[in-house]
């Protein structure tokens, strides 16, 4: 940190972060008071995304494993707590803990086959068994309900006020990402970076390289299946396109839109591809055109993200 | 005997790259390997160290025999290296380098929520001091000279306690001075830590300096074994490496 010479370095400090979290913290409770209903809905959608992307970055920025498969895991949680709720007639609790426990199941059967491969060999067996999940769910149709997916989830009352399930999922989802920032600054977390900048060296000081890469999705999994058990919950429904490919493809364009080197990187991603999308959106039936065009620009102009440019710019260190 | 390694054979499809090879290292010990390019010394690290599976022959390891375990598990019983090509965690800093290193051998790494910043750190600087890099601790592995990776890289394999410690190249392109540090640097791990240390070198002046054996190889066997001043009476050796000129092999 010697070299840092230059005038913005105080931002580092304890203090700013401390300021930082009280404002952000700050904001984010008094939300519902400053916005109106549809903003504050999709702000849920939002944390929820977060959540979706801070965990699949658990693999792809911290281990250096592409995954083209997270939404695959992402409906598994899903679909546990719609099925539980609306077939089983189970209560929201067992419902909700039950989703994480089946993804990283899920994701424990399918991880240990996939970190047999690594690179694009990984990536594409990801993306054959997060499709393999999706036409399980669209075939299904005794248990998952197919392409009708499950509506009207009889959720309990609480979460009918907009305002009860957004402080819900800010809870929730707050509490999951500083689980995920706890692990990434665990020894754990350091010698998941180390695989990830050079996982040949790695088995020589020790460590049993597919084992951790297991780990890591593992874990990915298991925060994948909060944040669409949570989705589940909030929109009353499951549907097969949660698992859709395009769904992951989302989920990778935001982590590596915010940065995949911060921990910050994939929720400033979020933040910034759900408000493109849907400002966007409201004005042009091209909207898809044009965040393309968007996109292409932030991801050429800045290397690294918008955290990583960020940080870049401010602290001239990467 | 620390490590003994018996009838070592590896070819790559018709190539003999390894042929009945005999090692053996002592604690406290420096062994050289030398000879020309492709003579096979980095491949017999590599047996060594499980990275490329043997053909034939047996290793062992304070009498335990290594021969078919996995790299990870063979690092773990004692076994440090360094490479021939720079291999360090480029965005990891200096520290974090060696630290990372330091949680897989105390078994640290298997801590999910513990904070790493401030574990171990004594240890860090011990190490990174008996490497001379510890001013340099908080830059990116990646961004540090090439000398100072190679002696980043020799960092990381101490932080393992190891009681071998295979060395590729250790002074391949550094500069004089960096040399004169680097031989200084594996004399003292020797000496103090009582090591027992396998080098491949090229640059004839460390090895003849430093090394109580030296092995010569060949077309993927051994031709000789003996003390320095041996090895530079023998006529063999002389006609197949150190030739008629003497520094070109040293260069190179």
């Amino acid at each position: 940190m010697e070299e840092i010479s230059d005038k913005f370095h105080w931002l580092r400090g304890r203090v700013p972060r401390a300021i930082l979290t009280v404002v952000v913290g700050g904001v984010m409770i008094s939300l519902p008071l400053l916005i109106g209903k549809s903003w504050l809905s999709i702000t849920i959608e939002m944390l929820i995304m977060a959540l979706a992307a801070c965990s699949l970055n658990l693999m792809l920025g911290y281990t250096g494993m592409v995954s083209f498969g997270p939404a695959g895991l992402y409906a598994v949680g899903a679909y546990t707590t719609a099925i539980l709720l609306a077939k089983a007639g189970m209560n929201i609790v067992p419902s909700m803990v039950a989703a994480p426990i089946m993804a990283a199941i899920i994701g424990w059967a399918v991880g240990w086959i996939c970190v047999r491969r690594t690179q694009v060999y990984f990536a594409l067996l990801t993306l054959a068994f997060s499709q393999i999940i999706w036409t399980v769910i669209f075939e299904w149709y005794a248990v998952t309900g197919g392409d009708d997916g499950i509506s009207s989830i009889p959720t309990p009352d609480f979460f009918f006020s907009l305002v009860n399930s957004y402080y819900f999922c800010l809870v929730l989802v707050s509490l999951c990402i500083f689980i995920i920032w706890k692990i990434v600054n665990s020894p754990f977390g350091r010698t998941l970076q180390a695989i990830r900048e050079n996982p040949s060296r790695v088995e020589f000081i020790g460590v049993n390289v597919k084992r951790y890469q297991l780990a890591a999705f593992v874990l990915s999994s298991l925060f994948l299946g909060v944040a669409g058990s949570l989705y589940c919950v909030f929109s009353g429904s499951a549907f097969p396109d949660y698992a859709h490919w395009t769904k992951s493809t989302d989920m990778l364009v935001m982590c590596l839109l915010g940065g995949i080197y911060n921990f910050s990187g994939p929720i400033v991603g979020t933040a910034i591809y759900t408000i493109l999308t849907k400002t966007i959106s409201k004005h042009t039936m091209q909207w898809n055109l044009i965040l393309g065009v968007i996109i292409v620009l932030l991801v050429l102009l800045m290397r690294n993200g918008v955290m990583g440019f960020l940080s870049q710019k401010l602290f001239r260190s990467k | 005997m620390l490590l003994q390694a018996k009838a070592l054979l590896k070819s790559f499809g018709g190539l003999m790259a390894v042929y009945d090879v005999d090692l053996q290292v002592n604690t406290n010990e420096i062994v050289s390997i030398i000879g020309p390019n492709g003579a096979g010394k980095s491949t017999v690290f590599n047996l060594i160290t499980g990275h490329i599976p043997l053909d034939k022959g047996t290793i062992f390891f304070k009498d335990k025999e290594i021969t078919r375990l996995a790299p990870h598990e063979i690092s773990r019983l004692g076994i440090g290296r360094s490479f021939q090509k720079l291999n360090i965690f480029p965005r990891l800093s200096t520290f974090q380098n060696v630290q990372v290193a330091l949680f897989s051998a105390t078994g640290l790494n298997r801590s999910l929520f513990s904070s790493a910043k401030k574990l171990l750190t004594e240890k860090v600087q011990d190490i990174l001091e008996s490497v001379g890099l510890a001013d340099k601790a908080e830059r990116p592995g990646g961004l540090l000279a090439h000398g100072d990776q190679k002696r980043l890289e020799i960092g990381i394999a101490l932080a393992l306690n190891p009681e071998l410690l295979l060395l590729d190249e250790p002074t391949q392109g550094m500069s004089a001075a960096e040399t004169a540090q680097t031989t200084e640097l594996i004399h003292r791990l020797s000496k103090e830590r009582g090591i027992g240390l396998a080098l491949v070198e090229h640059d004839m002046k460390v090895v003849f300096s430093i090394s109580d054996k030296i092995y010569v190889m060949h077309q993927g066997m051994i031709i000789f074994c003996g003390t320095p001043e041996e090895v530079r009476r023998n006529e063999e050796v002389q006609r197949v490496y150190l030739g008629k000129d003497k520094n070109s092999a040293a260069q190179s």
